[in-house]
């Protein structure tokens, strides 16, 4: 199975290097991104962790291009609709986890925001179709 | 207590000090074996046979010869230390000559290559072992040697550059594992002929190395060295694509095009003959023949500015910093330049892009493959800008929002929203936008621009003194400038962001800075 599974791999390689580039890879069918902690409406005081939690998908660096993972990015009050044929954005928005977290620490200014996770895969572009957590809103007091 | 050095074997007569402190100032030796798993998977007593016979035929007596002592031996290495640093660079030049004649007649695979790092430092001395950071610097420099290498730290450059003739390499202040402050790193070159590599003759005036007071074989070890190890890959090397001269600098001209001088033996062209009675040969010596597209560099003069604002929480607090005179590239660098240190297989990452434009998709690892390899080929000391350089640098000398004032306005960055043209798959060509007051294109803008420190949250207790702000450990480090993804508010001077150090994104890139 394994080797089934690494000679596949090696032939999907092999056929499709210039749109395995452009494209996002395929997602899991049953992947499941979601937040730990917070949960949606929580209440705040001061900076929290944040812990990101995925089911049947796993977690890796960026950069590598193992089937079925990606690495975690959080989108802070981001209200623009993902651009699944983008590369996800790096900006203050745009959190980025490459080396593999799975949790972090952030501090924001009183008031509500929200929080959204996107797995990316090793080029940072979403997965097809794109693995999103629930966009949670949560309040800092 | 000369005496205690001679003795091969640790611990056995006790003359270490033993009133109060065991500490003393020594020259470490830190070798291993590179590939050494490699080796023992593919012939396990076979391989294990050989080092056993040259730790007794070769390293063992070489030590002695040296009056050094073996602190301890371990599977694939060793650590020995010395009173003198100059006995432990000749030590270890011997060493490794001693190899390249015994691995000659070998097929590659089977080449046992040792990488020796040499450090000198105050330690603390036990029977079975020594302790320290001289100890960690010696075996993190033996760590970042290629094999069949030898790097010296500064101290040790310092005492012996003008007792050694031999030729030494700067390698410029690497960060080292665990280690606050960077270490100045040479690579040993036992002739000093090969610095210089302007012809593809193997060496007949060896003689020089006869004053390294090597054993018979060392000549004709060095000459094979020459012969099988540089001079197949020169001729390789003079064919690849990566040194067509480029639209910026060229470093100098000369016959014979030579590329990156850098670590690896394999890739080394061939070196001239040496010059009758050349000294040791300094860093800042000019290089004669590297035919590069050297990145355009602009001095700027030493000065003090206020850094940060109060537009962001990282932005804070604003404090003075003073600056040295220092000179960072015009541009970020090119593709055109990069694709020259991927040629030399000095950077590993294959990037795409036209050859004017900035390089992307570059974490700062790659970024520093490119510095070391720079710095090497030009024998200048190339790095990246520290963040307060990098500030200075975008401002131009204003304190305003802008580096052209605190109104947004068009064609001066490339950014999103910010002008005409724009191509949101890629940054403009370097140079598109309008110079700042220093003379610099996009400091703001375009890519997005690796610096040298690692990342902090704010300003909180930031050096004042235009250095680089590091940890001994940090997995992030600054980015600068927004990219052309980016709105106009990341190409303030000020706006500072953070990104995984061993990451690459397609916005990011750098540009280059040097000491004068």
């Amino acid at each position: 199975m394994v080797i089934a599974r690494t000679a596949l791999l090696f032939l999907v390689a092999l056929l499709l290097p210039a749109t395995a580039h452009a494209q996002g890879k395929p997602a899991h069918k049953d992947a499941y991104l979601y937040f730990v902690w917070p949960q949606d409406g929580t209440v705040i005081k001061g900076a929290f962790w944040c812990r990101f939690g995925l089911r049947n998908m796993g977690v890796t660096h960026a950069g590598d291009d193992f089937e079925n993972a990606g690495h975690h990015h959080l989108l802070v009050d981001v209200n623009s609709p993902l651009d699944s044929n983008e590369p996800i954005p790096q900006d203050k928005n745009h959190l980025h986890f490459g080396a593999g977290q799975t949790e972090t620490r952030i501090e924001l200014p009183p008031g509500k925001h929200t929080l959204q996770l996107v797995l990316g895969d090793a080029k940072h572009y979403p997965f097809k179709p794109p693995v999103v957590s629930k966009k949670i809103t949560i309040t800092i007091k | 207590m000369p005496g205690e050095i001679h003795h091969i074997r640790p611990g056995r007569d006790g003359s270490y000090p033993v009133d109060g402190s065991p500490r003393r100032l020594a020259a470490i030796v830190a070798a291993d074996i590179s590939g050494y798993s490699r080796l023992m998977a593919m012939d396990e007593e076979g391989t294990h046979a050989r080092v056993k016979r040259h730790r007794r035929e070769l390293i063992d007596p070489t030590i002695i010869e040296h009056h050094g002592r073996l602190v301890k031996s371990t599977g694939d290495g060793f650590l020995a230390m010395f009173d003198s640093p100059v006995e432990a660079v000749r030590c270890a030049i011997v060493i490794q000559q001693s190899m390249v004649g015994r691995n000659a007649a070998l097929p590659r695979e089977q080449w046992i290559q040792y990488r020796i790092g040499v450090n000198l430092g105050d330690v603390i001395v036990e029977p079975d072992d020594i302790y320290g950071d001289g100890v960690n610097i010696a075996a993190r420099l033996e760590g970042i040697a290629d094999p069949g290498d030898l790097f010296i730290s500064g101290g040790v450059y310092e005492q012996i550059k003008h007792k050694l003739v031999c030729g030494y390499q700067s390698l410029g202040d690497r960060q080292v594992k665990n280690i606050t402050d960077p270490v100045r790193v040479y690579r040993v070159l036992p002739d000093p002929a090969a610095v210089i590599k302007a012809r593809p003759m193997p060496g007949l005036a060896l003689a020089i190395i006869l004053s390294v007071s090597l054993i018979a074989g060392a000549a004709a070890a060095t000459a094979t060295w020459y012969f099988f190890v540089w001079q197949p890959k020169h001729l390789a090397a003079e064919r690849s694509p990566g040194q067509a001269p480029g639209t910026t600098t060229n470093l100098a001209t000369a016959a014979a095009p030579q590329t990156a001088p850098a670590s690896k033996p394999e890739t080394q062209p061939s070196p001239a003959p040496a010059p009758p009675q050349s000294a040791a040969i300094p860093p800042a010596q000019p290089p004669q023949a590297p035919v590069i597209s050297e990145p355009e560099m602009v001095t700027l003069p030493a000065g003090t500015f206020a850094m940060g604002s109060n537009e962001d929480p990282s932005e804070k607090p604003i404090h003075q910093v003073k600056i040295k005179s220092f000179a960072i590239g015009k541009y970020p660098v090119t593709v055109r330049e990069w694709n020259q240190c991927v040629a030399a297989k000095k950077c590993t990452n294959k990037v795409t892009g036209n050859d004017d434009t900035p390089v992307t998709n570059v974490s700062w690892n790659d970024a520093q493959q490119f510095t070391e390899w720079l710095s090497g080929v030009t024998q200048k000391q190339y790095r990246l800008p520290t963040e307060a350089e990098w500030e200075y640098a975008a401002r131009g000398g204003t304190q305003t929002k802008y580096w052209w004032g605190d109104q947004p306005s068009s064609g001066m960055a490339n950014c999103k929203g910010c002008s005409e043209p724009y191509d949101a798959t890629q940054p403009m060509k370097v140079g598109s936008y309008k110079p700042n007051p220093f003379g610099l294109y996009d400091m703001g803008g375009g890519v997005a621009q690796w610096v040298a420190d690692c990342w902090h949250k704010t300003y909180q207790a930031a050096p004042t003194d235009g250095s680089s702000w590091l940890d001994s450990e940090c997995s992030a480090r600054v980015i600068r400038s927004g990219s052309w993804k980016n709105d106009l508010s990341y190409v303030r001077p000020s706006n500072r962001d953070n990104y995984d150090a061993n990451v690459r994104y397609p916005t990011h890139g750098f540009r280059v800075a040097r000491s004068p």
